[in-house]
């Protein structure tokens, strides 16, 4: 598939859909995603810019408020505004901008919106088809709301981090800031679902979502253990929960192999390069002896993979239908072919020089719908005036003046 | 309450976890979830009463059809023409095999939406590999980034890959609703699995191409936002540990205060963020002297209430005993008599201050045979009892 270009013949699934986007680190993937899928995201930054322009890693490894690259990942395909809604002359002109608004998208500690007088009930009554989505460390309601979060502390507190990481060391976060996307991805569907009734109901609603939630819900078996079978799930190392995975050396790094399936054929090949050891043995057909023993397989497996190269394997075992991978670095997914034929990488522009950089797209394609390649996310207050001028119609002076006040 | 979904019906042919996970979403939400089995296919994770199935198959029916057989996949079709959403995650050339594929269906339901959520996509070089949720952790580089040290990579302790292309999937289909129900217009989506997972390391893929550089794990470093302190550390009891980070100045001197101002957290290298960072190591070490005489929740408690991020590192029975979750009613129970799971996690969000807590009990093998193929697609009994005696439906 090759890197699209607009299709006038294509619309966007989300096309007409206005987002006001106020979110912090926690949600402004969830906007990007939005806009990804055709919404119109006006990205709101307090005058002077969104802290999150400070936050690493930057193009060229300078800090600037221009080269976030995690900026960039998060704000592709929005506008950007600057204004002080705490200021009253920022809070009418939000306000004036909610009204022609389907969503909200807000990250504030609970309570803040209201004690600024953007609480919902406001926000209702100047449009009451609103959607507002709130992402919050622990949500809305309950003893801990007003608790602060992160990436960390939601991967903490969402019984992630207790499962990840190895037995001999301290429990371990995944990489990323996967919490803020988990949280954000429940976001996306949330508002998808609230468009959907306010279709049929034509009445708004408010969404509370909690990080802490977002990330139990990825948990698997862990409390399916818990809840059925009252086990208490703990870190496992590199091996897999459920032993059918697990992680062994090559020449060139490390292979995700499975032990189980296909025993037979699996010590065949061993064997036939004469290094199966002991495992052709009748006894290790029995996968209950195979568990007990699993340190010993471990071994041999290990002994064996290490005189290949990772590719060797992952060619082999596919053509004999294992589900086996190197576990590649960054810049082997940058790489990867499959990535690569499907043109899952794109490019966004540079704004210092025009230059263009790999951007990863959306997973999914639709047969007749278009998406939107990454446009780069906006400068601070690039879009001041188009949207306060062209569309709400704020003349040069009054401009001249809330910049002069601070407000924008 | 009418539910979000109510009126969509779902025929869904996945297994496992990341297409179930897809369609519990929407079941919870009420459209009809139709799960296509067959008596060949439930094995393993697709025994109906097991915990696991029942965690990822409440709300759900459940036919069996063998596709294997012409007939079979005729009442299929028929089945695909009073339904709006098919979903499969099956190897790219099973439903072409079956002649099941998008074109096919198209021709008896023109406003279909059908999304097929492989491990690589329906397209490219690898589209047939075999895959499942920790294969793809291992292949987005997520396995490798998670980790303490790059010589020994440790990954998601469970299948979390599967869960972020199930979130991802009913993104795909909810947006192509949105479309069908402005222009009438049916869609055909390929999801991948691979990119789904990719996609989420944004900016170490960006990073690494802009700045030509290595990029390496960070254990529980702080990865885009300086922090420091920034890391779990131990607490008193075996295995309890407490998350903690510090972003401000502010949050800095509150953590010291909480501590009683020690001498150590006075040092001239620990007065700055920046100059914490470079020493991070040697202020793990010495914040988690003062953590380990600690119980994790009295210490998240008094650092929170001092105004300093701070959280228990959860086992999953702290997360059934949690205040904050319970008081959220996060954990549904199931009333209904039936095998499997009688509590699980219900969908992360609360619409109006309302929980969508729907659960009826995943389905038996075929316990909705008669409801669909006589009710629904109109059989008469006696071939629907024919159908089953030739074990076209069995």
């Amino acid at each position: 598939m090759k890197d699209k270009k607009s299709d006038p013949e294509k619309t966007s699934p989300l096309r007409g859909i206005q987002v006001l986007d106020l979110a912090d680190e926690k949600a402004s993937f969830c906007s990007k995603l939005l806009a990804d899928l055709g919404a119109r995201v006006i990205k709101v930054e307090r005058p002077g810019g969104d802290a999150l322009r400070n936050n690493g890693p930057f193009w060229k490894d300078t800090p600037h408020l221009g080269r976030s690259l995690s900026f960039w990942f998060n704000n592709t395909n929005k506008l950007g505004i600057t204004l002080d809604i705490e200021k009253r002359a920022g809070r009418e002109i939000f306000l004036r901008l909610l009204k022609k608004a389907d969503v909200l998208i807000e990250t504030f500690a609970p309570g803040y919106l209201t004690q600024v007088g953007l609480g919902f009930q406001v926000l209702c009554r100047i449009n009451p088809g609103i959607i507002l989505a709130s992402v919050t460390g622990f949500g809305q309601t309950g003893p801990q709301s007003a608790y602060k979060s992160c990436d960390l502390i939601a991967a903490a507190m969402g019984g992630q981090m207790y499962v990840t990481g190895d037995p001999s060391q301290p429990p371990l976060k995944l990489y990323g800031e996967q919490s803020y996307y988990t949280a954000s991805l429940v976001a996306v569907i949330s508002i998808l679902l609230a468009l959907r009734r306010r279709n049929m109901t034509g009445r708004g609603e408010q969404i509370d979502i909690s990080m802490q939630e977002a990330v139990a819900s990825t948990l698997e078996h862990v409390m399916i253990s818990y809840f059925h079978d009252h086990v208490i799930a703990e870190r496992q190392g590199s091996l897999f929960w459920n032993r059918e995975f697990c992680m062994v050396r090559c020449k060139d790094g490390f292979m995700l192999v499975t032990l189980f399936q296909h025993w037979e054929t699996l010590v065949g090949w061993m064997d036939s390069e004469g290094m199966a050891e002991d495992l052709m043995d009748d006894s290790w057909k029995d996968e209950a002896y195979r568990l007990e023993q699993l340190d010993h397989v471990i071994d041999v497996v290990n002994a064996w993979t290490s005189t290949h190269t990772t590719h060797e394997l992952f060619e082999l075992s596919q053509l004999m239908r294992f589900p086996w991978a190197p576990i590649q670095s960054p810049k082997d997914v940058l790489e990867s072919p499959q990535l690569k034929a499907r043109g899952f990488l794109g490019s966004v522009e540079y704004p210092q020089n025009g230059k263009r950089i790999p951007f990863p797209n959306l997973p999914f394609r639709y047969s007749s719908l278009e998406l939107k390649s990454p446009g780069r996310a906006p400068l601070i207050g690039e879009h001041n005036a188009q949207i306060l001028q062209g569309e709400l119609g704020l003349s040069d002076i009054e401009i001249v003046h809330l910049r002069s006040k601070g407000v924008i | 309450m009418n539910e979000i979904l109510n009126g969509i019906r779902v025929v869904d042919l996945t297994r496992v976890l990341a297409g179930p996970y897809t369609t519990r979403i929407l079941a919870d939400f009420g459209a009809e979830v139709i799960k296509v089995q067959s008596n060949k296919s439930a094995t393993g994770a697709e025994v109906n009463t097991s915990a696991y199935f029942s965690g990822w198959n409440r709300n759900k029916r459940s036919i069996t059809l063998d596709l294997s057989h012409p007939e079979a996949r005729e009442l299929f079709l028929k089945l695909t023409a009073i339904s709006n959403i098919v979903i499969e995650n099956f190897s790219p050339r099973v439903m072409a095999n079956w002649g099941l594929q998008y074109q096919s269906l198209k021709t008896v339901n023109p406003d279909l939406i059908m999304i097929s959520m492989s491990a690589m996509g329906q397209t490219g070089p690898w589209k047939d590999s075999v895959a499942f949720g920790p294969t793809i952790q291992a292949l987005s580089g997520l396995t490798y980034l998670t980790s303490f040290d790059k010589d020994a990579p440790l990954g998601p302790g469970y299948a979390y890959g599967d869960i972020v292309a199930g979130l991802y999937a009913v993104i795909a289909i909810l947006a192509a609703l949105e479309t069908r129900d402005r222009d009438g217009n049916g869609q055909y989506i390929d999801l991948s699995e691979y990119e789904a997972l990719s996609g989420l390391m944004g900016p170490a893929l960006m990073d690494v191409a802009v700045n030509q550089r290595e990029v390496l794990p960070q254990g529980n470093g702080p990865c885009y936002l300086p922090a420091a302190p920034h890391g779990c550390y131990r607490c008193s009891g075996r295995d309890k540990w407490c998350a903690i980070a510090v972003f401000t100045d502010e949050e800095w001197q509150a953590l010291k205060g909480v501590m009683g101002n020690p001498e150590w957290a006075e040092q001239e290298r620990f007065s700055e963020l920046s100059s914490r960072q470079t020493h991070a190591q040697e202020l793990d070490a010495l914040l988690g002297q003062w953590t380990v005489k600690h119980d994790p929740k009295g210490l998240m408690q008094i650092l929170q209430e001092a105004g300093v991020p701070a959280g228990v590192v959860q086992s999953s029975e702290d997360l059934a005993q949690d205040p904050q979750l319970r008081a959220r009613r996060y954990f549904i129970r199931r009333k209904d008599a039936g095998p499997g799971l009688t509590t699980a996690d219900a969908f992360p969000a609360i619409f109006n201050g309302a929980r969508t807590g729907r659960w009826k009990a995943a389905p038996l093998l075929g316990e909705d045979n008669h409801y669909v193929f006589v009710e629904l697609l109109g059989l008469e009994e006696n071939e629907l009892r024919s159908y089953m005696e030739r074990g076209i439906i069995g």
